[in-house]
């Protein structure tokens, strides 16, 4: 009797013992993992510091936010409407993303966040917190040259690493031995500009040719309006690249979807030999 | 008739009337024949004449709501009463009064910077405004000719003439009020099955799109119901070897932010050019299975089943 009973017992204990088991292998295989996501800015007290990124996570409505300014990692519950602080310690850099441990301590600070309209905001750490698309962001105006472009805005800088241009017109493009004037006028804020000029500066970027020299020009929204260089140029959308070879117009170019650059760019020079 | 030589410099033979009058019968029926397919095209997609409308900026939405519609309606009766011959004199004026007015409206929307396709043929050919005005001068030739041509004909007789009138304005009534019911999208928009993503004009843009099998849904963001939308689409994602989801919109990067962040969408939701998603339906939402770049099958209003994307991945 007392042996049955023990046995049962016993029996009955087996089911926690095994999920007590099997905890630390879920708590590893629901490990939050987040990628870049540079279609977002993070505004910190007004300024956009360099390297403050929103990563999206594979589960739905998470986010997670690096400033480096913060003491903590701050993750984005959007379901929840609320931003936990995560101890660095429990964030670990894996694959070009990050990997947050998913035992975030219970006395963890959490605060209320906020959506408005387009953008989520925050208070944390005596910080104040907006998220916003990267397009939103105050325009670059006037001349700019690539280094401060790619320095300031992550979207062109990670647009660039990801594309890979035509080799075969990439060296058409480094031999070609016309001097080249390329005039390009973008839009920080236009989403055309943000899909092709990565593309168009990662091209320019690797044709390493002297004799091809680069301006480039962001202009402000209503910039048909606005005094700069823009202007008396005939510019009526954008992008628009002006190629002159020799000192003389030769042609246009502008975005199209799945537009290729390089291709473009080498048969405009073997056009013009 | 004056039958003193020389009082006419050009004496009008039977030969010369039946040519003239040929003339003004061939404007009159071709210039009908273009209203009724204006007309009859903008009535196939009546809501997006009316966006189109309110777009040119000179009346506001709810006035372009009454407007667009009189106008299909307008456009229609005009077609018929040329083709069938009622009151030739007074439909070529009206006509042209109606194409000069175009003309001003399309003048309008070129000196206010207006570069995209108007709606003059419905949402389904694409035109630029000063297209538009070449088109529409030509078409004033046609009524012209029409009055020129069939200057002292009578047209059909009183009564047909009347008969036409109220039928030509209670059936095309009719069909401006029934048209977005009516079940003709997959005759009217490219999209239906057996058709590419190439075919969309969707490959270059979501090239991404091309491997593995997407459900696709095509929303309007903004929709109050795009959040119950969004919630029977998450649960069809979270079933297992469901298709991935894909939001496609004509909305603004803004407004699909304002979604994401207060929807929470399990799916990724992507902004279309209007112009190239505009081809792909008539009334949002609307669903499609994709299969390695291939439609498979179309929902129209409400996201299919679970059991819907079984089948059509059968097939």
């Amino acid at each position: 009797m007392t042996v049955k009973r023990t046995a049962h017992r016993m029996l009955g204990v087996l089911p926690v013992v095994a999920v007590a088991l099997l905890l630390p292998c879920s708590a590893r295989a629901q490990a939050m993992v987040c990628k870049p996501n540079y279609d977002y800015s993070v505004e910190v007290d007004g300024s956009f510091p360099k390297n403050a990124t929103l990563y999206q996570s594979t589960t739905p409505g998470m986010y997670f936010i690096d400033v480096p300014t913060c003491k903590t990692g701050l993750l984005m519950d959007m379901k929840a409407r609320k931003v936990v602080a995560v101890p660095r310690d429990l964030v670990k850099t894996v694959d070009g993303g990050l990997q947050l441990s998913d035992t975030v301590p219970p006395a963890a600070a959490a605060y209320a966040l906020a959506v408005d309209g387009p953008m989520v905001q925050f208070q944390a750490e005596d910080k104040k917190v907006r998220i916003l698309r990267c397009l939103d962001r105050p325009p670059i105006v006037g001349a700019v040259d690539l280094d401060a472009l790619v320095t300031d805005r992550p979207e062109y800088r990670e647009g660039m690493k990801a594309y890979s241009p035509d080799p075969a017109s990439i060296a058409t493009m480094g031999k070609y031995a016309k001097r080249v004037q390329i005039d390009a006028f973008f839009a920080t804020w236009c989403p055309h500009c943000k899909e092709y000029m990565p593309k168009f500066l990662r091209v320019m970027s690797e044709a390493k040719n002297p004799n091809i020299k680069l301006n480039l020009y962001g202009v402000p929204k209503g910039f048909t309006q606005a005094p700069g260089p823009w202007q008396g140029r005939n510019i009526n959308s954008i992008p628009t690249i002006i190629v002159k070879v020799d000192g003389r117009e030769i042609t246009r170019m502008a975005s199209q979807p799945g537009a290729e650059p390089e291709k473009e760019l080498a048969g405009i020079f073997d056009a013009v030999k | 008739m004056d039958a003193t030589p020389g009082a006419r410099p050009y004496q009008q033979t039977p030969r010369t009337v039946s040519w003239r009058r040929a003339a003004g019968h061939l404007g009159r029926v071709a210039l009908g024949i273009v209203f009724l397919a204006a007309g009859f095209l903008k009535g196939l997609d009546p809501a997006e004449f009316v966006h189109q409308v309110a777009a040119y900026g000179l009346i506001g939405m709810r006035l372009s709501g009454v407007a667009a519609p009189a106008l299909i309606v307008l456009e229609i009766v005009l077609g018929v009463t040329l083709v069938a011959g009622v009151r030739p004199l007074l439909t070529g004026l009206a006509s042209i009064l109606l194409l000069l007015m175009f003309i001003g409206i399309e003048a309008y929307g070129i000196a206010a910077g207006r570069t995209e396709a108007c709606g003059c043929f419905g949402a389904y050919v694409q035109r630029t405004p000063a297209q538009v005005i070449g088109e529409d001068l030509l078409f004033v030739g046609l009524a012209i000719l029409a009055i020129a041509g069939l200057r002292g004909w009578a047209g059909t007789r009183p009564g047909r003439a009347a008969a036409v009138l109220v039928a030509a304005i209670v059936l095309s009534g009719a069909f401006v009020v029934a048209s977005p019911s009516l079940p003709i999208d997959d005759y009217v928009t490219r999209l239906r099955a057996g058709r590419t993503l190439a075919d969309l004009d969707l490959a270059a843009r979501l090239p991404e799109l091309l491997r593995g099998r997407h459900l696709i849904a095509l929303i309007d963001v903004t929709d109050p119901r795009a959040a119950e939308i969004a919630s029977a689409l998450d649960a069809l994602a979270s079933r297992p070897g469901a298709p991935v989801v894909v939001g496609l919109t004509p909305a603004t990067e803004q407004e699909i932010d304002a979604f994401r962040w207060t929807v929470v969408p399990a799916f990724e939701v992507k902004s279309v050019d209007r112009v190239v998603i505009k081809r792909l339906y008539r009334r949002l939402p609307r669903f499609f299975v994709l299969d390695s770049g291939r439609v498979m099958a179309v929902y129209d209003g409400a996201p299919p089943e679970a059991g819907d994307l079984l089948s059509s991945e059968a097939s």
